[in-house]
């Protein structure tokens, strides 16, 4: 149930709905903070977008540039460390695609051989068709850099 | 009143382009979705909602219809609302927009699947609609093979939004279509089902619509096997092919793709060749036959899904949904129209059958997922399996044959002259 939250009970997407609202309501206050007395000047970090990007539906292709799929999310640990990415991967028009998570290191965000930005992880399809699927709040079976499953409690 | 040729045509193509505008609405959404950077959790949000009207706008969609009784103006307004949808998809991939046009698109198909339907009774007649639904079949399934094709193609090449911008612009063939249907040739007793049949045996529901509810629909005994047996067919149904589509891509890791593809639009080909012809063997050798013909395919599908496991025999095996969806796709409507002759309330009650296919459908991924987490994906499809021999046997041991006994020779009164 929980890995696929659509699937839930009418009474339970209401109430899910209600929340959100309720959460997007308490949070406008916030948008405008109160005036302080003495502004301390915060640090900020400017970081260009060549270095830096988003990478939540980003397109992930192999090493021998085939298509993989698109990261649905990423998996941090305590330290918010990431540990692992989980790629839609396969299916057409959305039918047959599965949730695999693949380790951190196996992925690669500025490839030797382009020297630009984009997602690249080092295992091949035949390596990551057969990794089972990633389900939400159960241990997750990740698929480590040389195509070895790796849990993770 | 025989219905012109241009109107017919009108018709065809108008079942062409609704079935183009549903295909990138499917599973798709999700894919869409994830590229536009949305988190899974919200993702399933606006999938359960967006369930959860579909299922629920089935029976005010189906009494909208009968009530309004216009069923063009109606579609034209549904595919519109549609389109503004896939435009909003499209340009604002933002929550609140989002949520509103799932919703939107949810309700606007939960009309124009019957709106089809009624505008097909109203056209030919209770007499020649089992051939016209084979017709309508054929044409919706060229249209959604043939979308699916270019809409894989176009996420493919391009963005993956283009998918929606295609489907939005698709509005216009679809409202051509739809005006080429002259609206006096749609007889709105017919299209409502008030043409009492020669045996139905209370025809004074045909001169007093109002005088038959839910509440006496519900207790129709054929009715409600009938309905039943559709909840089932599509608990059973719903998971299958996803659930295949996640197995070939376990199996195969270079043409998962193009097999998956292949399950879709194979299926679609079957019922393009074969649903006229069901639709006019309904009319000759009675329902009975074809119904059950089309639910005993499911549990072999099934079975063979459970035991066969090269990735090219199950795209064969795949072939057997077009047999089952072939007769779904004619048999449904036709058996509504049979079991409401004379009561006036036809789209009422395909939208109470609409209700009953979406329970089941809704239900069958949650329990095909359950049993493959717990016990691996044969025991997921004899699971599937062992439901549609339920359903098949329930059909086989109560289900009335529905076909109104000669009715062409009996009514030249309502039959269009052939």
């Amino acid at each position: 149930m929980k890995a696929r939250p659509w699937l839930t009970v009418p009474g339970l997407t209401v109430l899910a709905v209600a929340l959100v609202w309720t959460e997007a309501m308490a949070q406008n206050p916030q948008a405008t903070p109160p005036p302080q007395q003495n502004p301390s000047p915060p640090s900020v970090t400017v970081l260009g977008s060549r270095e830096v990007q988003g990478i939540l539906g980003g397109e992930v292709r192999s090493t021998g540039n085939e298509a993989m799929g698109r990261i649905a999310d990423v998996i941090v640990d305590g330290e918010g460390k990431p540990r692992a990415a989980i790629i839609d991967f396969g299916g057409f028009l959305g039918v047959g695609s599965r949730k695999i998570a693949v380790d951190w290191n196996a992925l690669r965000f500025v490839p030797e051989a382009s020297k630009r930005y984009s997602i690249s992880l080092e295992l091949s399809r035949e390596q990551v068709k057969a990794a089972p699927e990633y389900k939400q709040g159960e241990p997750i079976v990740v698929l480590g850099p040389t195509g070895t499953l790796e849990r993770i409690p | 009143m025989k219905p012109s040729r241009r109107s017919l045509r009108g018709l065809d193509w108008f079942v062409f382009f609704v079935a183009d505008v549903q295909t990138g609405f499917g599973p798709f959404v999700a894919v869409y979705l994830t590229a536009e950077k949305w988190t899974q959790v919200d993702i399933g949000l606006v999938l359960s909602m967006s369930g959860v009207v579909a299922l629920l706008g089935q029976i005010p969609g189906g009494a909208l219809l009968d009530w309004a009784r216009r069923e063009r103006l109606v579609a034209g307004i549904a595919v519109a609302l549609i389109s503004a949808s896939a435009i909003a998809y499209a340009g604002w991939p933002i929550l609140p927009v989002i949520f509103m046009a799932a919703i939107l698109h949810a309700a606007a198909s939960c009309v124009l699947g019957p709106a089809i339907a009624a505008i097909s009774l109203g056209l030919v007649g209770p007499d020649k609609i089992g051939e016209r639904l084979g017709r309508n079949a054929r044409f919706a399934s060229i249209g959604a093979g043939l979308s699916a094709g270019v809409m894989g193609a176009c996420g493919y090449f391009f963005e993956t939004r283009s998918v929606f911008i295609v489907t939005a612009a698709l509005l216009i063939p679809t409202w051509w279509a739809l005006r080429r249907i002259a609206p006096q040739e749609i007889d709105p007793e017919q299209a409502h089902g008030n043409v009492a049949a020669p045996r139905v045996t209370a025809p004074r529901s045909a001169k007093d619509p109002s005088a038959l509810g839910l509440r006496s629909l519900l207790g129709q005994p054929a009715l409600l096997v009938f309905g039943i047996s559709i909840l089932l067919f599509h608990l059973a149904n719903a998971a299958m092919l996803p659930l295949m589509g996640s197995v070939l891509t376990t199996r195969s890791s270079e043409w998962a793709t193009v097999l998956i593809a292949a399950c879709m639009v194979g299926p679609q080909l079957v019922v393009a060749a074969f649903s006229p012809w069901a639709g006019r063997m309904a009319e000759r050798w009675g329902r009975r036959p074809i119904l059950l013909a089309g639910l005993a395919a499911l549990p072999i599908r099934g079975f063979l899904f459970a035991t066969v496991s090269d990735p090219y025999v199950l795209v064969a095996i795949q072939l057997l949904d077009g047999i089952t969806a072939t007769v779904m796709s004619v048999m449904v409507p036709l058996t509504i129209a049979d079991l409401t002759r004379g009561t006036g309330r036809f789209n009422l009650t395909q939208g109470l059958i609409g209700t009953m296919m979406g329970v089941g459908a809704s239900l069958s991924p949650t329990l095909a997922g359950y049993v493959t987490d717990r016990f691996g994906s044969p025991a997921a499809f004899s699971a599937l399996a062992a439901i549609a021999t339920i359903g098949l046997v329930l059909v086989a041991l109560r289900m009335p044959e529905t076909r109104p006994q000669a009715a062409v020779h009996r009514e030249p009164a309502h039959s269009p002259v052939p």
